[in-house]
């Protein structure tokens, strides 16, 4: 039976092929998007569930709390909190902290040199925490002996080649001597944490002069492991006040982050993080498969005139309806599945362009078991949903309307909403993806209150400011070199803050709003050319300029100046008058507003030399790079451009843009072709209509007329239903932004027009060969 | 084997209600090769349809082999049917996507008849239609002539006692109609019972018995002598 059913199936397969064609591509389509969005979730569910018992790893996070009741959540914290709760709280089994290396290191060993920038300084519980294979060296504690380094395997080969390289020494600029104490596997891509080596905190401690002791300093990822069988939660409560308890004035409340969460989910109260990415695909891709499962339905449903006379012969010979819902599941399960093989080919060919756009090496894997039982879900769930209609439809018919001729298509308002909401859903997507799109334009090339267009940094090695001075002077030398400065920071991404701000008149409400703050050189209002409201910026022609403040306006709101200079202020133990005031730029992503932001000239913790260079700037950079090597032959130069890293922080949001515009770009070719079927639907139904019409005196432009206003009249109601629904959406999507656009009805008026024209030109075709045949053609037949 | 008793068939739309039968009394017995005539409307498919199960009557009894069917559900009928009736179509009525072959194993795949019975069993009635040469061809291939002795085959194909004919050469010429209609006298002389609506004289003259509708009456019933 069921070699003769499916015997059956292909056979009116291959019978009606563009009807075939159609209905495979289309699912085929939605089953090449779906299998294309899973296994980038899939690749994205999967960050860092190598670990073994992840389940009991969690991060430590603070939670600033601030006069004006915003809480600030970082996941960075004091130094000595990790030996704190590792010793005060039982289901704390190992607590390590994490920090990277400050800025570049450069590695000397086996005469080569390097300069390196994936660092990070870790407890030795660290590779007890997390699963690390050890591969060479000290397989228990790695990194426990203090003057030990531990290499990941792709530093030790670029160092040592392939031998096992424990035991030998490192130097670290120049004057800090290592012994390989391990070598460990590389961390894989799908892992949040990334390094190339390890140092203890020894190292921290002596090069970077900072106190480990500290409290009130917090630059350290925290990362703990639980006793088996501890209550997180307990846990969590019982170390909330842990900071306060040591520093009472401290507005920091500590809280547990599942270690599983931390790169999906964010800490910040009223922010998602990347889970809302992976949320809004998965949604795409049911959305994307439900037209393709309309779009069956409804070529299915469309030829049920030629498959109504079938159904009768079979049922007055003896079918029962169950066979025949059975059959046309049958045939569905069947479109499905080759549909499913094509879709397979699909995904192969596009996964180097999918992989790219979503910045990851994904990988088809047809024998992973959740794979397979995606795939078979798919199938299943496609091929019931799109049949279930059709065969429930088609069986219902009784043999003998069909025989009495009286058989009436009752699925055709069905089939309208149908259609209906595939274009709803395909325009809805289109405007969401325009106004994404708008919105991107809007954060990137909006005022950000600085220029930040040629702009050339290049990161310093410690303690060279005095060769700084000398190389300023050079670099001014050359053409199309404006400005040159230094800064802790570059003003893309401003990561130092403090509360301990203080100025005449401080009110208890203002006693812990955050400032943002930044230590900056010479020249640095005039190289990125901010605007200056009132007062200076800093300059040599006032001495060394030092204990002396540039705030923003928010700051000089906050502190309730109007505009005035010359009013002491303190950051820290530092006193010092106010020298200027300038306009509000914005210091991180337009994503959220402008902080309060204290400068201050501190030449010793100057990292970046930034210069501002004429518009042709490779010529320019590359008489830098000349003077560079001249004066640091042992330091390679490697710059970076401004408005890159500014890009940077909309690439995951142009990631998203590029990819929402593809999947609607293929939701809207799913549902031309629902469209396309309707039509042919129509013009089989309308023919006689047609005919009768034209018989009696109407002419093509009347029948033209009539007939595209029946099916427009569709697509109109469908952008009047998509404008609502993508309005409210993307109204709550740029209310998260701190900077954003208006829509504007530019957007939805180009979303008719193109929906109209779309729907236009796939009907066009198939309605002009309707009104051109002969009356005498389609009567005949009757 | 049939006897209705005051059947009436009504059609209703939202605003005209067309009595198609009205108190139709007839009695056919086993073996019996009954032609219904009439004008174009009078009732003649309708009378059949009702016979053969595909419809129930608004009004009336319905006796079938001694079971009263005018209220069974449209799975006790399909199941009724398909032992018992075998029906012949005006328009052939066969399945495009179905071969010769598969066509007539149809009924059989519903009654759950085995593989090998089936290939026998079709084999057989092909050859007895004179058709088994085009087993595997598809009905679009076929002669018109040709196509309904294939549905001849499928009509007999479950040695229903009863074949209803609606029409069965009114799409032939009359060599083929002629020969179509050799068949099914045949059939009827090895004892199944034949009920054909017909509009043609000289094809009801191959009948037993006459029954002339008008307007959904039975006017006459004429007794022929079997030649």
């Amino acid at each position: 039976m069921i070699k003769i059913l499916l015997n059956t199936v292909i056979r009116n397969l291959y019978k009606q092929k563009v009807y075939s064609i159609v209905n495979i591509l289309g699912l085929a389509t939605g089953v090449t998007c779906t299998l294309l969005i899973l296994i980038w979730v899939n690749y994205e569910l999967s960050f860092d569930t190598y670990h073994k018992d992840i389940e009991r790893i969690y991060t430590v996070y603070e939670n600033q709390k601030y006069a004006d009741g915003d809480i600030f959540s970082v996941y960075s914290t004091p130094s000595p909190l990790a030996e704190s709760l590792k010793e005060e709280y039982p289901e704390v089994e190992y607590a390590s902290r994490l920090v990277s290396t400050w800025g570049q290191l450069v590695l000397s060993a086996n005469g080569k040199t390097f300069v390196e920038t994936g660092g990070k300084i870790v407890d030795p519980d660290f590779f007890k925490i997390f699963s690390i294979p050890v591969l060479y060296g000290d397989y228990i504690s790695p990194l426990s002996n203090e003057s030990t380094i531990v290499l990941s395997r792709r530093l030790s080969e670029k160092l040592f080649g392939d031998i096992d390289p424990i035991g030998l020494s490192i130097e670290i600029n120049s004057n800090y001597q290592f012994i390989v104490g391990a070598v460990v596997e590389n961390a894989p891509e799908n892992s949040s944490i990334h390094y190339d080596f390890f140092l203890p905190f020894k190292f921290f401690k002596e090069y970077w002069e900072y106190d480990l002791s500290d409290w009130e300093a917090n630059s350290f990822h925290l990362f703990v492991k639980l006793k088996d069988g501890a209550n997180s939660e307990y846990l969590a409560e019982n170390i909330r006040h842990h900071v306060r308890q040591r520093i009472p004035y401290s507005n920091v409340e500590l809280d547990l982050q599942a270690f599983e969460k931390y790169h999906l989910y964010s800490i910040s109260k009223n922010k998602s993080g990347p889970i809302w990415y992976v949320q809004v695909f998965l949604l795409v891709a049911v959305l994307i498969l439900l037209i393709a499962c309309f779009n069956y339905m409804n070529l299915a449903t469309a030829r049920s005139e030629r498959r109504a006379r079938e159904v009768a012969i079979r049922k007055v010979v003896g079918a029962q309806r169950r066979g025949l819902v059975g059959l046309f599941l049958t045939e569905s399960i069947v479109f499905t599945t080759i549909a499913l093989g094509l879709g397979i080919v699909f995904v192969e060919l596009l996964l180097p362009v999918f992989s790219d756009l979503t910045n990851r090496t994904l990988t088809l894997n047809p024998g992973n078991l959740k794979f397979l039982i995606a795939v078979v879900l798919i199938v299943l769930s496609t091929g019931v949903l799109s049949g279930s209609y059709p065969a429930l439809f088609l069986s219902s018919f009784l043999p003998i309307q069909v025989i009495r001729g009286v058989f009436r298509q009752d699925s055709a308002m069905l089939r309208k909403v149908l259609v209906i909401i595939q274009f709803t859903m395909s325009i809805a997507l289109f405007i969401c993806t325009c106004v994404i799109y708008k919105q991107l334009n809007f954060l990137k090339d909006s005022d950000v209150g600085y220029n930040k267009d040629n702009i050339v940094y290049v990161e310093m090695l410690d303690d060279f400011y005095e060769e700084y001075s000398e190389l300023k002077g050079e670099l001014l030398k050359i053409p199309g070199v404006h400005w040159v400065t230094a800064a802790n920071q570059m003003p893309v991404n401003f990561l130092n803050s403090t509360w301990d701000v203080n100025w005449p008149n401080k009110s208890v409400d203002s006693e812990d709003v955050l400032f943002q703050l930044s230590f900056v050189d010479f020249d640095f209002i005039e190289t990125f050319e901010m605007d200056v409201i009132q007062g200076r910026g800093f300059s040599n022609q006032f001495g060394e300029d030092t204990l002396k403040f540039i705030i923003n306006e928010s700051a000089a709101e906050k502190m309730g100046m109007v505009y005035t200079i010359g009013e002491k202020i303190s950051l820290w133990n530092y006193t010092g008058e106010v020298i200027g005031i300038v306009k509000d730029f914005n210091f991180n992503s337009l994503q959220v507003g402008v902080d309060p932001l204290i400068m201050m000239r501190k030449p010793s913790s100057f990292k970046y030399i930034g210069i501002r260079v004429g518009e042709d700037k490779d010529p320019i950079i590359n008489k830098i790079r000349k003077v560079w090597n001249r004066k640091f032959s042992h330091i390679p130069f490697n710059y970076r451009l401004l408005e890159e890293d500014f890009n940077y922080f909309y690439q995951a949001e142009s990631r998203m843009g590029k990819l929402f515009a593809s999947f609607t770009a293929i939701a809207f070719i799913i549902s031309c072709l629902g469209l396309f079927g309707l039509v042919s639907f129509i013009t089989e139904n309308k023919a006689r209509e047609v005919a009768l019409r034209k018989v009696f005196g109407a002419n093509v432009d009347n029948v033209f007329q009539l007939l595209f206003k029946e099916i427009l009249k569709w697509i109109v109601l469908s952008i009047a239903i998509a404008w609502i629904i993508s309005f409210f959406a993307m109204e709550w999507w740029l209310n998260g932004f701190a900077y954003r656009i208006e829509m504007g009805i530019g957007i939805f008026i180009m979303a008719a027009v193109l929906s109209l024209l779309v729907a236009c030109l796939t009907i066009y075709r198939q309605i002009a060969r309707l009104v051109t045949i002969a009356p005498a053609h389609v009567l005949k037949y009757e | 084997m049939i006897k209705t008793k005051n059947l009436i068939k009504i059609f209703r739309t939202d605003e005209v209600e067309t009595t198609a039968l009205n108190n139709v009394n007839l009695e056919i017995n086993e073996g019996e090769f009954v032609a219904i005539m009439g004008p174009s409307g009078c009732g003649k498919s309708t009378l059949l349809n009702i016979i053969g199960l595909l419809d129930n009557p608004s009004e009336g009894e319905m006796h079938f082999n001694g079971y009263q069917v005018e209220n069974y559900t449209e799975r006790q009928r399909t199941n009724l049917r398909k032992e018992n009736i075998g029906f012949v179509f005006q328009s052939f009525n066969l399945i495009d996507e179905l071969t010769v072959f598969e066509n007539v194993e149809l009924p059989l795949l519903y009654m759950k008849v085995s593989g090998s019975e089936r290939k026998r069993r079709v084999n057989e009635a092909l050859e007895r239609m004179n058709i088994a040469h085009r087993a595997k061809h598809f009905p679009q291939q076929l002669s018109g002539g040709q196509q309904q002795r294939v549905a001849i085959a499928r009509a007999v194909i479950s040695n229903p006692k009863l074949i209803l004919a609606d029409e069965p050469t009114g799409n032939l010429d009359s060599a083929n109609g002629e020969e179509v209609m050799n068949l099914l006298t045949q059939l009827n002389e090895e004892g199944t019972t034949i009920i054909m609506v017909t509009h043609s004289p000289s094809d009801a003259d191959r009948s037993h018995r006459i029954i002339q509708l008008f307007d959904g009456h039975v006017v006459t019933e004429n007794m022929r002598q079997k030649l």
